[in-house]
């Protein structure tokens, strides 16, 4: 009985093996550059909630495929938001009442991840779907802003699937970043902010200095 | 059949297939002005890839090859891709790289990229478009393995070819110093009577030769332009 249970426990180890031989895992990783942007004076908050920091996109279909994008992602929207404003707060969560001028709230709306198996070219390709979400100063939302980007790599410039796929990830996340950077303050009701915000800005500048005088006297 | 004259049919195709594993590569060179570019101390080149088309992409390893080719001149300075497009990001990603010389001195009227541009020493760009690909394969090889033996037979064929251009673009006053056209084709086999012998084409290192060598005369006064054509 002991000898037909341990049997039995080898082939289901073995047959887990075999299975998850089948499997494509891949855990995304990769560094951003600083953007060269001149930088929006603004304090920005970017949250970062842990769903976001842990996000795994998974495809259980054909051939099982787990994609752990969430660090990545993390590590793109810390260094281009670091980079888009002058100053910058990272957050775990959105405040109630926020320090911040601006608040910035990226979610994972959709992940498609195509393998040359399954569109037959000779190209691993990654879209990616955010939803920006911006709040203003008193937590109110000024925008959600969709935006997709898109990566692939041939298959013949890498030797194995995960890093075919880590790459076709790391360029998708790229461009991400790069319609980030370039995009933001076109998007309508972001630049009306931007516009309103640098109005205040100038308003307070020049109140200050009498304001001071005011007191001083 | 005696087996001398095994072995000598045997050599005589590996032989024969040897032969045919070259490559036929044709390098066509447009340049705008008759004289060849002289750089500055300080003036670099950078190489850089197209990477915008759906379905292909200039190979990162084609463009290095390109770099040091033009490298084994001494008075040459190459600026490394990958350093160039991260120092500049996100303004030569795939999404955003300029495609045409009006395009390029519209994003240069930026003093913030403009600036890059020149601390990093780049005066020359040169754009390589294009890809090596497999046109055609047949044939197959089955191995098996055994205790205490294995081995493989069979036969395959394959055919590759290259296309690419490189355009030279000149950062301070935005012209088109030259272009340089390759095409490359070869054919690739695979014979296995026990182990597998390959006769592989150097179908894209040709390529890079090629196209390499052609470069070069343009920023090397003494060089001759270079006739390519390999077996």
């Amino acid at each position: 009985m002991k000898k037909n249970l341990k049997n039995s426990g080898c082939v289901v180890m073995l047959m887990l093996i075999l299975l998850s031989g089948c499997a494509t895992n891949v855990q995304v990783k990769g560094e951003f550059p600083t953007p060269l942007s001149v930088p929006l004076p603004v304090h920005a908050g970017l949250v970062l909630d842990e769903k976001f920091r842990t996000h795994v996109y998974s495809n259980e279909e054909n051939r099982k495929l787990t994609f752990a994008i969430g660090e990545a992602q993390s590590a793109m929207y810390r260094t281009l938001v670091a980079g888009m404003f002058t100053r910058m707060t990272e957050l775990d969560s959105r405040p109630a009442t926020p320090a911040t001028d601006i608040t910035l709230v990226p979610s994972v709306e959709e992940i498609q991840v195509a393998r040359p198996f399954e569109t037959s070219l000779k190209v691993f390709e990654v879209w990616l779907k955010y939803n920006i979400s911006v709040y203003d100063s008193k937590g109110e939302p000024i925008a959600d802003w969709i935006m997709t980007a898109y990566g692939k790599t041939p298959t013949r410039f890498l030797t194995s699937d995960e890093d075919a796929l880590n790459q076709a990830a790391i360029v998708a996340l790229r461009d991400a970043g790069a319609r980030l950077v370039i995009e933001f303050a076109r998007v309508p009701e972001i630049s009306q902010w931007l516009q309103a915000h640098s109005a205040r800005q100038a308003t307070a500048h020049t109140v200050d200095p009498a304001v001071v005088a005011g007191i001083s006297r | 059949m005696t087996r001398p004259a095994n072995l000598l049919s045997l050599m005589a195709l590996i032989l024969v297939l040897g032969l045919a594993a070259c490559t036929n590569t044709t390098v066509n060179e447009h340049r705008e002005t008759g004289t060849n570019i002289n750089l500055g101390g300080a003036e670099k080149i950078v190489i850089l890839g197209r990477r915008h088309a759906g379905h292909y992409e200039t190979e990162p390893d084609f463009i290095s090859c390109i770099g040091d080719r033009l490298a084994t001149n001494k008075a040459v300075h190459v600026v490394e891709e990958q350093t160039f497009v991260d120092s500049l990001y996100p303004w030569f990603e795939p999404r955003t790289a300029p495609l045409q010389l009006p395009r390029l001195k519209n994003m240069l009227a930026d003093p913030l990229l403009v600036n890059r541009i020149h601390s990093l020493g780049v005066r020359y760009m040169i754009w390589v478009d294009g890809n090596t690909e497999t046109t055609e394969s047949s044939g197959s090889v089955s191995c098996a393995v055994a205790p205490g033996a294995g081995g493989c037979f069979g036969f395959a064929t394959w055919d590759k070819a290259s296309n690419y251009e490189a355009v030279i673009w000149d950062v301070h006053d935005f012209s088109d110093k030259g272009r340089v056209r390759v095409d490359a084709e070869g054919s690739s086999y695979l014979l296995a009577i026990g182990a597998p012998i390959p006769f592989i084409a150097r179908v894209q290192g040709e390529a890079c030769e090629g196209i390499g060598n052609q470069l070069r005369t343009f920023f090397d006064p003494a060089a001759n332009s270079v006739e390519v054509k390999s077996p």
